[in-house]
């Protein structure tokens, strides 16, 4: 009883607590997902899921991943079907929500061919902020660097030269939850889904780690005052 | 506690032995430092159980993906590994922590020295141990570590030549992860073994007992369960927090037909491959670790202080030496100028082969 009335006033409440929060994470770029105390933030991952479907399967793979792994975003088994159903496999059958992530058409651009990207998080130095950086570094390059043919500049890639094009811009998908989708947002939410993709369990282990911390460094106090406790009368 | 003992003394001699244990008297007040080597047995048996779980999983034809499964596609997978991870971290760091104590009060002299060498042959297993769990995660660190090091055994003839046949079985090919996988676990049985015999050396090498003796429990247990219960509040720290403290993110892409210019170790091999560095081709690499490691073996034999008490340059330059391997390990990490590993190396080996005999003599006059 107290829970059918609670719920609808906790939900509203979370939606409100969301909202504002979709609203500051840009400036100051935040992560939910960062420090000690981070989780992955569902809703964001879920709007970088659609980034990465409409944007980036197409030229990079995510083979670690199965359809159904979404559900740990919040997608219902509903929704999975259906994102499944609408990926064509080469074979021409539709996927499952058994099936991997599709592997795309191998391409080669520029002598590079696009990592897959269920680990990048963790592959990369700097993580999470790398890969936003990455995705909105692109621009034109300043005197004195000669691009290679078919590379971009960007500012943050090492060398500052890379194959991959500039590929998010305003609106390049349309998010399900009504964010606006701009170029910057679109980078955040994409890489807080590549963040929970390379660490599935980044969310349990905080938990985890979190109580267990708190048990043992009570069980520490407990211990070695017991332990003064019996050198003083014996030791 | 009385009656259990002889029943099982009866029965099983060494059982009965480890009963008798917690009756052994002891001198008081004795340091909680003194209970690393239980900790680190401790760890060995977390290292153990969490690596038979992970064993059971791990495909090394498919070393990386086999790990990923792991983490992804097994309940409680990505903990199990986590164990592993960080129980060999901090394994590393107490064995470290407690050869520089041993060697602090020079506790490696005669009638300790067999102690001691049993303490650096588990340091040596360890090391090799870890290499090997390195290169089993089918990383890309890891397996241009071990593409350099089984072609520079290939070079090797005579009978080196034929260990490192016999241990790597020549190029990196398919099989190869699945015969080291055989030697991580065997040697990790064996530093069990060398762990057990090493504090039963290091125990019958203690002065005799002279005035006041306290019994092991409750005095001793007390001190031991709260040494315990911080390593577990440690533990559950970097569990939660920083499960990839110190590994870099090489090794997290997985392996590629090419090797890698460059590798980056976990911290506890960087001081040892920074050492290894500085001397030219692989085949030196494996040399220099086999030298640093048989210098730390000779110690007893290399300090000529003839039971004298540590004196203050001798406590120095050990403290030297420890911040030297720091060093070495923080700038193989993060290189920040030329000659740095050189000089650094040049320092451990002047240390063991001149200034630990020389100065241990002076001390001793
Ligand atoms: C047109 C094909 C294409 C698309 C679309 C594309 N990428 Fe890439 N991406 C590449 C290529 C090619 C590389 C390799 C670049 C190199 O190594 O020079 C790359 C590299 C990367 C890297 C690795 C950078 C590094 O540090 O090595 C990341 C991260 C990445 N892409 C993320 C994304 C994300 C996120 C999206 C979707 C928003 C995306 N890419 C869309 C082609 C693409």
């Amino acid at each position: 009883m107290m829970r059918r009335f609670f719920a609808p006033l906790l939900a509203a409440g979370l939606l409100a607590g969301a909202a504002a929060h979709a609203e500051d994470t840009l400036s100051p770029l935040k992560f939910q997902s960062e420090g000690a105390f981070g989780s992955i933030d569902l809703a964001a991952a879920q709007r970088g899921f659609a980034v990465y479907q409409g944007v980036c399967a197409s030229c990079h793979g995510m083979g670690a991943l199965h359809y159904r792994d979404l559900q740990a975003l919040g997608f219902t088994a509903e929704q999975v079907a259906g994102i499944a159903a609408s990926v064509k496999l080469a074979d021409g059958s539709a996927a499952t929500p058994d099936s991997h992530f599709k592997e795309p058409a191998p391409v080669n651009m520029g002598g590079a061919t696009p990592p897959d990207l269920s680990s990048i998080v963790a592959q990369r130095p700097g993580g999470t902020r790398y890969i936003y950086n990455f995705l909105t570094g692109f621009g034109p390059a300043p005197a004195g660097i000669t691009l290679l043919p078919g590379h971009n500049y960007n500012a943050a890639f090492p060398g500052g030269q890379v194959s991959m094009p500039d590929v998010l811009r305003d609106n390049a998908v349309t998010y399900a939850d009504g964010t606006k989708a701009t170029k910057a947002q679109e980078a955040a939410d994409v890489a807080e889904f590549l963040t929970w993709a390379s660490d599935p369990n980044l969310s349990a282990r905080h938990a985890v780690g979190l109580r267990a911390v708190i048990f043992f460094a009570f069980l520490t106090i407990v211990a070695v005052l017991t332990k003064r406790r019996i050198w003083r009368q014996e030791g | 506690m009385e009656a259990k003992q002889g029943w099982l003394a009866s029965r099983v001699p060494g059982l009965g032995c480890v009963c008798g244990l917690m009756k052994e008297g002891r001198a008081p007040g004795v340091c909680w430092i003194a209970a690393l080597p239980a900790l680190l047995g401790a760890l060995l048996a977390v290292l153990l159980a969490s690596g038979a779980v992970i064993t059971v999983y791990y495909n090394p034809w498919h070393a990386y993906a086999s790990l990923q499964g792991i983490t992804r596609e097994v309940r409680g997978g990505w903990l199990v590994l986590s164990y592993h991870q960080v129980g060999a971290s901090l394994a590393f760091a107490l064995l470290y922590l407690h050869l520089f104590r041993i060697l602090l009060v020079r506790g490696y002299r005669a009638p300790a020295e067999f102690a001691w060498m049993l303490w650096v042959k588990l340091l040596a297993l360890l090391l090799l141990t870890g290499w090997l769990g390195f290169v089993l995660n089918g990383g890309e660190g890891g397996y241009s570590s071990l593409f350099n090091t089984s072609n520079a055994a290939t070079t090797l003839s005579g009978f080196p030549g034929a260990v490192a046949m016999w241990f790597l079985g020549g190029q990196p090919g398919g099989s190869t992860l699945a015969r080291l996988l055989v030697f991580h676990v065997l040697l990790a049985l064996c530093a069990v073994w060398v762990i057990l015999m090493a504090r039963a050396a290091a125990r019958k090498a203690r002065p005799m007992l002279q005035g006041r003796v306290v019994p092991f429990w409750p005095v001793y247990a007390a001190q031991y369960f709260a040494a315990l219960s911080a390593l577990a509040l440690l533990f559950a720290l970097l569990l939660g927090f920083a499960p990839h403290w110190g590994q870099g993110t090489q090794n997290a892409i997985p392996a590629a037909a090419m090797a890698v210019p460059s590798i980056s170790y976990p911290w506890y091999l960087t001081p040892l491959a920074g050492l290894a560095g500085v001397f030219p081709s692989v085949t030196g690499h494996i040399w220099a670790v086999v030298a640093a490691v048989a210098l730390l073996y000779a110690l007893p034999w290399l300090d000529r202080s003839k039971g004298a008490p540590p004196g203050r340059v001798y406590k120095l330059l050990t403290w030297l030496l420890a911040l030297d391997v720091l060093a070495l390990g923080l700038f193989t990490a993060c290189p920040i100028g030329p000659m740095l590993p050189e000089l650094l190396t040049f320092w451990f080996f002047f240390h063991f082969l001149v200034l630990t005999p020389l100065v241990t003599m002076m001390e001793a006059a």
